[in-house]
């Protein structure tokens, strides 16, 4: 479905993270988490493509969703412009989401970068779903790390790393995720959930490779369509051959991605 | 009321708007977001006689007002077509163009020869822009005479409506255009991408892993308009215009210079309900300036 949606609030979170709540009734009804939408930033031959986004949480009381974006380009500059009152042409949701009708007790969450952004969906679910979860979030710098003390109210175990050694672990959050799965050999069941920047995920797969839990991995690629129509956002998938991101995914469970190299 | 409708060879379209090959899947793709049968026709993505897996990633990548892509022809194989994409448009109310391609001249008789018996099928558009396996790699509708030979092939194995759907990438497009005509075409389509490329300053990488890809989209429209243009001088059969179309305004453009129907592409992409947008638009544009049929827009480019 195509919306046109306005914006009711949006401000910075640190110099170029921002948040943007959208009034999007029947995508606050409808989404899951893991789903997203498909942004046209303004109307117009220039940008020409719309911006696949993160469902960064619901607030179905408002009818609203909320997004969670880096200004990374033209696209996202734009949209960063914006103010309340505009409004958004967008598809969605899109794609599938997490899968949360495996049976686990306890949840491991790994967020890198902007991967933040379609977690706290997640965890708002697996929270309804009376879960126990674990949250590694790395990042660049600690100014990224927000709603902490809400994170640790909601009884969440929460461990940061930070490359530049401004807050928790200094280094990278599968730093966090290697010394995690050494320590918790318990009986307890797990699922496991990363999302973030290719490369940390590339990371994430080779260091479960001995645990015997499922995890699944929210991918990124670039798209047109956001359909499964122009097949420009494939994934190589075991067993599967080429799957769409866009389609087929976003999230798959991590040990069927063949990353390149 | 206004006619909309136009001929292409002896096919009747509702409208003169159908959806260009790779930008709609094989016709059912975005059903959630347009009635297909309000649409002039359908032209299913590029299949070849085996399965294609496509190419490597980054397949595509946005540029200014238009975009590259290398899909390098992912497509689910004749098989597949026929068993499960042609039978979910039966019943549809609209027309039908499977798109075809092969890796060798002969192969484009086969998959002709595969698929021309159907009666879902409409009519069949000769996808040349792709590379030519046998002899050097070269896209086969780079050469008049292969050209010529793909259409003859064609044209033996069916008495179905047959389009050639041309690549601009050519010195002289006329002349490619001519050769299909002569060879039996029904009509031509143009165009197919342009080829393009870009580089990551910031990586020092190219935006597509096979480096060159195929530049679509608004930014190529005033060249397809002109190989348009320049084809419809020279041939007899219908010509189909392809490229860069995103608005009512650009398909009337394309109908004065002389074009019978439009394809819209990468449009669909950007706002899957755009090309009905086109339908409504034309229409309301006939009706006020008095045009009973838009027929009688084709070519009506007045020189000053
Ligand atoms: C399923 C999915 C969910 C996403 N969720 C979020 C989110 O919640 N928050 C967030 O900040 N970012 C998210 N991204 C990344 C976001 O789409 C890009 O940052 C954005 O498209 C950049 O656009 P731009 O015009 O600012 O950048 P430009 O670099 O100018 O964009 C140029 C082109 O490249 C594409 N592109 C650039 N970076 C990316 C990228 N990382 N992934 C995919 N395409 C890219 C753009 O869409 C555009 O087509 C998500 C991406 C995907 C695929
Ligand atoms: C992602 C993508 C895939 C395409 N795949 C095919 C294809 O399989 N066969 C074909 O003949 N043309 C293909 N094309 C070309 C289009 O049909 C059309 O000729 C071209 O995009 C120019 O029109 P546009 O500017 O309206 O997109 C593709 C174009 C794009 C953007
Ligand atoms: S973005 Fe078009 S297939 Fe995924």
């Amino acid at each position: 479905m195509i919306h046109i949606c306005e914006i009711t609030e949006q401000h910075s979170i640190t110099n170029n993270i921002y948040r943007m709540r959208l009034k999007a009734p029947m995508i606050a009804s409808s989404a899951k988490p893991g789903q997203f939408i498909h942004i046209k930033v303004r109307t117009g031959i220039d940008p020409l493509l719309r911006r696949p986004f993160s469902i960064h949480r619901i607030d179905p009381g408002n009818e609203e969703i909320i997004l969670l974006y880096r200004k990374a380009g033209r696209g996202t500059s734009i949209l960063s412009q914006m103010s309340p009152g505009d409004s958004l042409d967008l598809m969605g949701p899109l794609g599938q989401g997490f899968d949360l009708q495996t049976s686990f007790d306890h949840a491991i969450i790994v967020a890198g970068g902007m991967g933040s952004a379609p977690v706290f969906f997640l965890i708002d679910e697996l929270l309804k779903a009376k879960k126990k979860i674990t949250l590694l979030w790395g990042v660049r710098a600690g100014e990224e790390i927000f709603n902490e003390n809400e994170i640790r109210k909601q009884g969440i175990e929460l461990k940061v790393a930070t490359e530049d050694a401004s807050k928790g672990h200094c280094g990278f959050v599968t730093d966090l995720l290697s010394e995690y799965l050494s320590k918790n050999i318990t009986k307890n069941t797990y699922s496991g959930f990363v999302c973030g920047p290719e490369c940390m995920i590339h990371e994430v797969q080779k260091i479960v490779e001995s645990v015997d839990f499922r995890w699944q991995a929210s991918l990124e690629a670039r798209m047109a369509c956001g359909v499964g129509v122009c097949l420009g956002c494939a994934v190589l998938i075991r067993e599967r051959g080429f799957q769409m991101v866009c389609k087929d995914g976003p999230v798959f469970d991590l040990r069927e991605v063949q990353f390149n190299g | 009321m206004v006619d909309l409708s136009v001929k292409i060879g002896s096919l009747r379209l509702k409208n003169p708007v159908l959806t260009a090959s790779g930008t709609f899947g094989y016709g059912r793709d975005y059903d959630e977001y347009l009635d297909i049968a309000q649409l002039g026709g359908i032209v299913t993505k590029t299949i070849t006689l085996n399965p294609r897996e496509g190419n490597p990633m980054p397949r595509i990548a946005e540029t200014p007002a238009g975009m590259l892509n290398s899909i390098g022809l992912s497509n689910v194989g004749a098989d597949r077509y026929l068993s499960d994409k042609l039978p979910a448009l039966k019943n549809v109310d609209t027309v039908v163009i499977a798109n075809v391609a092969g890796d060798t001249i002969e192969e484009y008789g086969e998959i002709v020869s595969r698929i021309q018996d159907q009666s879902r099928i409409d009519g069949i558009e000769i996808n040349v822009s792709c590379p030519n396996v046998k002899q050097g790699g070269l896209a086969f509708g780079t050469n008049p005479d292969i050209t010529a030979e793909v259409v003859r092939i064609s044209r033996l194995e069916t008495e179905k409506p047959l389009i050639v759907k041309l690549t601009p990438n050519v010195t002289d497009i006329t002349e490619i255009a001519l050769a299909a005509q002569e060879s039996g075409a029904d009509a031509v389509s143009c165009m197919n991408t342009l080829v393009g490329m870009g580089i990551d300053i910031s990586t020092r990488k190219p935006l597509l892993h096979h480096i060159l890809g195929g530049l679509s989209g608004p930014s190529i429209k005033p060249v397809a308009l002109a190989k348009a243009y320049q084809i419809v001088q020279v041939l007899d059969i219908p010509v189909i215009g392809i490229g860069g179309i995103m608005t009512w305004e650009d398909a009337v453009e394309f109908l004065l210079a002389g074009v019978t129907a439009v394809q819209v592409g990468t449009l669909s992409f950007v706002d899957p309900y755009g090309s009905i947008a086109i339908i409504e638009g034309l229409r309301l544009y006939c009706q006020k300036n008095g045009i009973s049929k838009v027929e009688n827009l084709i070519g009506g480019m007045i020189q000053s």
